[in-house]
């Protein structure tokens, strides 16, 4: 057996729960105007519109997480800065390179949504929109990762090959 | 107005999944009685001879390690019963072969190694109690 390398640090779980709720709140707005309003005609009023600038936020935010670590994300810095001094010793941490990849997730469907939109495909950030709101729901006021159970099954299919043990 | 009632039915959607997730994930299942020779399962060379708790992980499985907390709680309170994790992240085959969809997905295995029970899921506490009490008399029995 090879030496594992040595696992992350753990971090407060409510930590990703507090950006998901945030994620929740601006992919609905996006998902609301989205199907209020119709699809631009032109590229500059397409990148102007109100749901692209509300998933743009998101995305921006889901790209900080994924390619600078998760503690980098804007609402984890909110979380450390503003939240967390206003609540108690954190009850539960977990290792954070679950809820880091289901940031990456995050990133590829707001990636996806926002593409669609801009190259004036109808209903393509309606629904990435809406698979956010679904994932980010789920992530904040259930506790479930969706992110995270799709890791299993992409292990399964040998799409990813990880390396070391999980964070006690 | 159709476009709120649209977000309001992706909402509820995401409700009604969370709360199907919530109602059947960590439910106990019977075992098919497949049995396990001592080594088969990677790292479990021996069994205990109450129960033995083969808890199926991965990297990037949020709920895993608190999963194993309580697992081994339950090992240390009850005598005979031990808890074994597998980590599925480097043995796919593995996952294929029993058919595991999630982590935690938690094996309850008598000491000849067959399968009692299984849990998709963090085990429910009386669902596990309860397949536990088949194998290994409850604490207060002992005395």
């Amino acid at each position: 057996m090879t030496q594992p390398a040595p696992t992350p640090t753990p971090i407060d779980s409510r930590g990703p729960r507090f950006g998901a709720g945030v994620t929740f709140v601006l992919a609905l707005a996006a998902l609301f105007f989205g199907l209020l309003l119709p699809l631009e005609p032109t590229l500059l009023l397409r990148i102007a519109s109100p749901e692209f600038l509300l998933l743009l936020v998101v995305w921006i935010a889901f790209t900080i997480g994924t390619f600078f670590g998760i503690g980098a994300n804007p609402w984890a810095l909110v979380f450390r800065h503003w939240v967390r001094p206003r609540l108690s010793k954190p009850a539960v941490t977990e290792d954070p390179r679950p809820p880091h990849f289901a940031l990456g997730v995050g990133f590829a469907l707001s990636t996806i949504g926002l593409v669609l939109h801009v190259v004036g495909v109808p209903y393509g950030l309606i629904v990435a929109s809406a698979a956010i709101v679904i994932a980010s729901f789920l992530n904040a006021f259930v506790g479930y990762c969706l992110g995270c159970q799709v890791f299993l099954l992409l292990v399964r299919v040998g799409a990813i090959r990880p390396k070391s043990p999980i964070a006690r | 107005m159709l476009a709120l009632g649209i977000t309001g039915a992706v909402v509820a959607v995401a409700a009604g999944l969370g709360a199907l997730w919530r109602v059947t994930s960590g439910r106990r299942r019977r075992g098919d009685g497949e049995r396990f020779a001592p080594g088969e399962l990677p790292g479990l060379d021996d069994l205990a001879p109450g129960a033995t708790l083969v808890q199926f992980s991965t990297e990037l499985c949020a709920i895993c390690p608190a999963t194993r907390r309580y697992l081994e709680q339950v090992a240390a309170e009850r005598g005979g019963v031990r808890h074994h994790e597998i980590d599925l992240t480097h043995n796919p085959q593995l996952a294929q072969r029993l058919r595991i969809l999630q982590t935690p997905t938690v094996f309850v295995l008598d000491p000849a190694g067959r399968l009692t029970a299984r849990f998709g899921g963090a085990p429910r506490r009386a669902e596990l109690a309860d397949a536990l009490d088949q194998l290994v008399p409850q604490p207060e029995w002992n005395l």
